[in-house]
């Protein structure tokens, strides 16, 4: 047995019925189905039922007195399981790390309390049509910052983080990589490349060719892949691979089942599913990569400098400060920021051909303020207490309308 | 094949390319059946994506502040979205015996007599459709299993092949026993590609079929089905039974039955008159399924475009073409049909099927009428996609219960009008029955 409950509390709340167990996700169904008939057949004693929903309403139904009868919560969602283990929502787990290391390199992906345990993780990159890469004599990006070169304007596709639920730890592995402030600037040169989109379209776009790049997290691509969708994925340097969790409720009514459930996830057997066909999500027990996989890496066995010490905790808790910082910086003000950047871009290119001390400093300050985000590397530790739209357009505004001016000085309009 | 270089990991696979001719799409891999017509303009993918989006969505219970636009789910229901039973828009599954219970199949249920509009007549504690599941609060209705009973048949070159028969079991029923007079039928989740294209067969050809006949045993047949929004009877044209009339009333009722979501065709929630918990239960509002929702996962069904052939030049697959002729299957499996104008300059299909009736003999009789359907009638399936099933996929299952693991048992099964079919199939070389698979694994 992989897990057990460490507290004894669940004793006084568990049910003389453990024929079934209520588990709570946003997982597809096509993903639950499949657990669900392998922990039946398992486990034949046992009913597994799926109380399906999304983040704020699972939140809801978890912190009720009763727990809304819900004996697993089962899901990714980071800042849920934060969140409400911070409220004692949960049991502390008791889990052997030779097996489930509870991290990838030096990234926790397990919490360091014990109440929620990593299930799976997925992958943050970019789906790559090569051939439209090629057609324009441009090689395949392979860091980040590639994407924010001149000659990628109008190939990519971007998700608006506020529509794609994805989409705020895909840009805060790109912040924690490169640094807050450093990480908003690159954000917003690749958003000046790129258009917006609400996701459902993106890979789409780039098997069809209107795009050469979209940035997403890796399983719908390995899935586009599987398909015979003639796209590649890459994970850009430094990417990270992030946690969906399992854990057991406080007041599980069915406590022993629920225990056995968690045990089947994190199993070999309850693994080695993630790789199906149509789920292909990567497994967190190293010893569930045999090779086997096509398609796939495994991030337990990654060169060095492929990832980084990813902070899951702080990445969950600026989660809604990222959605606001990139509705107010880039998504509001992107057709201005398109103008601006390249711009830029132009700057740049005048200042290779003969460079100025002088003009270069203004061009660094131009950059710098093109990038502006109205909160500082400090205050987006904790996004806690932050009243995040006030007064953020007047001064997104004012530093790219300086940008804008100092650009000007460099090079002027025509 | 994982490609490493420096300063990148990059898993790249390539497949072949999506191609499109005329109303069919080329894709071979597990989405294959999820293609839309190609012929769709922008705003009409747009829209296909919000159906799609649909089709996947996972139906919560009410209420719901975050996705009040989705909630609503049962009281009592077999699954949480569309897409679970029907897997990759493609079969469902059948349980793998004992101790699996159904989950991308449903048990019709229903007692001697008729309703009053000539269908079944609901069982009056279970209601129309076995529902597994339901909300916090409402007990499930029960499991319901398939024991598996093998045999192997002979065939008269002695080759044996491995068959079984499915045995129907309930357990943990919830609302008392079925009642020695019940009427069960078990029913898998059929493909849904192709079925706008259905939908423009023609009715007078349909009805020119069904008084033609083909001269031999082969007696087609048309159901007469209720149709609601119109209020008459119909011809049926969707359903194992053809016990649907239309696409929208097919929709409205699996939605309704299989996840307890009503519609503006099928208002009422899913409930027997003795399930108090169940009419008491929250609702997501009336209709569950919004006007608009119901627009876009119509559409959604409409354009999904089926699988273009494959291997057309093999001279096998000409070669079993010609014996899927000759010996008698293509009377009923008729390869095209024609459609109404309208369909981006289609004239005519091929989903080989005649859309009506036969009676399929004792072997896959399920003993319960369906409006005008005996219980030993089955509406023809179309066979259009059925050399991809593997591909979309995990396991092969055909025929309405999906006892057939191969198309070799499917056709065993085959008896009633579709006996000297089955007799011919069974005198065949071993050489010709490959070529006649080989055929039926290139549609």
């Amino acid at each position: 047995m992989i897990v057990t409950i460490a507290a004894l509390l669940w004793t006084a709340h568990a049910h003389a019925d453990d024929a079934r167990v209520l588990v709570m996700t946003s997982y597809p169904e096509v993903m639950t189905t499949r657990y669900e008939q392998a922990f039946e057949l398992a486990h034949s004693g046992i009913d597994l039922q799926i109380i399906w929903k999304r983040s704020n309403d699972a939140f809801a139904e978890l912190s009720k007195p009763d727990q809304g009868g819900i004996d697993v919560y089962w899901t990714p969602a980071a800042e849920n399981f934060l969140a409400l283990r911070d409220r004692q929502a949960f049991h502390a787990l008791t889990v052997d790390r030779a097996v489930l290391p509870g991290r990838i390199g030096g990234q926790a992906i397990s919490d360091a309390q014990g109440f929620f345990e990593a299930f799976e993780v997925a992958g943050y990159g970019l789906a790559v049509n090569r051939d439209v890469l090629a057609a324009r004599g441009l090689a395949i990006p392979t860091r980040w910052e590639d994407l924010a070169a001149a000659p990628y304007a109008g190939l990519i596709v971007l998700p608006v983080p506020g529509r794609v639920g994805f989409a705020p730890a895909l840009y805060d592995v790109i912040l924690q990589g490169a640094g807050w402030e450093a990480g908003w600037r690159l954000i917003s040169r690749i958003a000046a490349n790129a258009r917006l989109d609400t996701g459902l379209g993106m890979i789409d776009s780039v098997v069809a060719g209107d795009a050469a790049v979209a940035l997403a997290i890796d399983f719908p691509i390995r899935a586009a892949i599987t398909n015979g969708r003639r796209i590649a994925m890459v994970y850009p340097q430094p990417t990270a691979f992030l946690p969906a969790h399992v854990a057991i409720t406080t007041r599980a009514p069915h406590a022993t089942a629920a225990r056995t459930f968690v045990d089947f996830l994190l199993s070999p057997a309850g693994q080695k599913l993630l790789t199906h066909a149509d789920i292909q999500r990567y497994p967190v027990r190293p010893d569930a990569y045999d090779g086997s996989v096509p398609g796939a890496v495994n991030p337990f066995a990654l060169p060095p400098g492929a990832t980084f010490a990813y902070d899951g905790d702080r990445g969950a808790r600026r989660r809604d400060l990222i959605v606001a910082v990139f509705d107010q910086a880039i998504a509001r003000p992107h057709d201005r920021l398109q103008a601006l950047w390249r711009r830029i871009g132009l700057a740049e290119a005048a200042l290779a051909r003969a460079p100025d001390a002088h003009r270069q400093s203004l061009l660094d300050e131009a950059k710098a303020l093109a990038g502006f985000v109205p909160v500082t590397s400090a205050g987006a530790v904790d996004a806690a207490g932050l009243d995040p739209r006030q007064h953020w357009s007047r001064q997104i505004d004012d530093a790219q309308e300086r940008a804008l001016a100092i650009v000007r000085q460099i090079i002027p309009e025509q | 094949m994982i490609e490493r270089r420096a300063g990148i990991m990059s898993a790249v696979l390539f497949g072949a390319m999506l191609t499109v001719s005329g109303m069919s799409v080329a894709q071979t891999g597990r989405d294959a059946f999820s293609q839309p017509q190609p012929t769709l303009s922008g705003a009409e993918r747009a829209i296909f994506r919000s159906g799609q989006s649909l089709f996947h969505q996972a139906w919560i219970v009410a209420p719901s502040r975050e996705q009040p636009d989705v909630d609503g789910l049962g009281p009592l229901y077999n699954r949480l979205s569309c897409i679970a039973c029907h897997i990759g828009n493609g079969r469902g599954e059948p349980p793998r015996g004992t101790p699996d219970v159904m989950r991308s199949m449903v048990v019709r249920l229903s007692v001697p007599g008729s309703d009053n509009h000539g269908g079944p007549r609901p069982h009056p504690a279970y209601g129309d459709q076995l529902n597994p599941d339901g909300i916090p609060g409402v007990p499930g209705e029960g499991k319901a299993m398939l024991v598996w009973h093998d045999f192997v048949e002979t065939l008269e070159d002695g080759t044996r092949v491995p068959m079984r028969r499915p045995e129907l079991r309930f357990r943990d029923l919830a609302y008392g026993p079925l009642g020695s007079d019940v009427l069960a039928s078990v029913r898998i989740a059929p493909p849904v590609f192709g079925m706008g294209l259905l939908e423009a067969v023609p009715e007078t050809e349909i009805l020119r079929r069904a008084s033609s006949g083909s001269g031999d045993a082969i007696r087609g047949r048309i159901n007469r089905v209720w149709d609601i929004v119109s209020g008459t009877s119909m011809v049926g044209r969707f359903g194992w039974k053809a016990n649907q009339p239309g696409l929208s009333q097919q929709v409205a009722s699996a939605f309704r039955d299989d996840l307890g979501i009503t519609s503006r065709i099928r208002p009422d929630e899913n409930c027997a008159p003795g399930q108090t918990a169940c009419l008491t239960a929250p609702s997501g509002g009336r209709s569950e399924l919004s006007d608009r929702q119901f627009d876009a996962v119509m559409f959604y069904m409409r354009a999904l475009a089926p699988p273009l052939r494959r291997d057309t030049a093999n001279p096998r697959v000409r070669r079993g073409e010609t014996l899927f002729a000759a010996i008698g299957c293509a009377s009923c499996h008729v390869p095209t049909q024609p459609v109404t104008p309208g369909n981006a300059g289609t004239t005519e299909i091929h989903p080989y099927t005649d859309l009506l009736l036969h009676d399929m003999g004792e072997g896959l009789a399920d003993h319960r009428p369906d409006f005008a359907a005996g219980g030993r009638d089955w509406r023809t399936p179309p066979l259009w996609g059925l050399g991809l099933t593997a591909a979309v996929g995990d396991q092969e299952s055909y025929l309405h219960d999906g006892r057939a693991r191969t198309l070799t048992e499917a056709i065993l099964w085959h008896g009633g009008e579709a006996q000297r079919a089955g007799a011919s199939f069974r005198a065949l070389s071993a050489d010709d029955r490959n070529a006649l698979l080989t055929f039926l694994n290139s549609l």
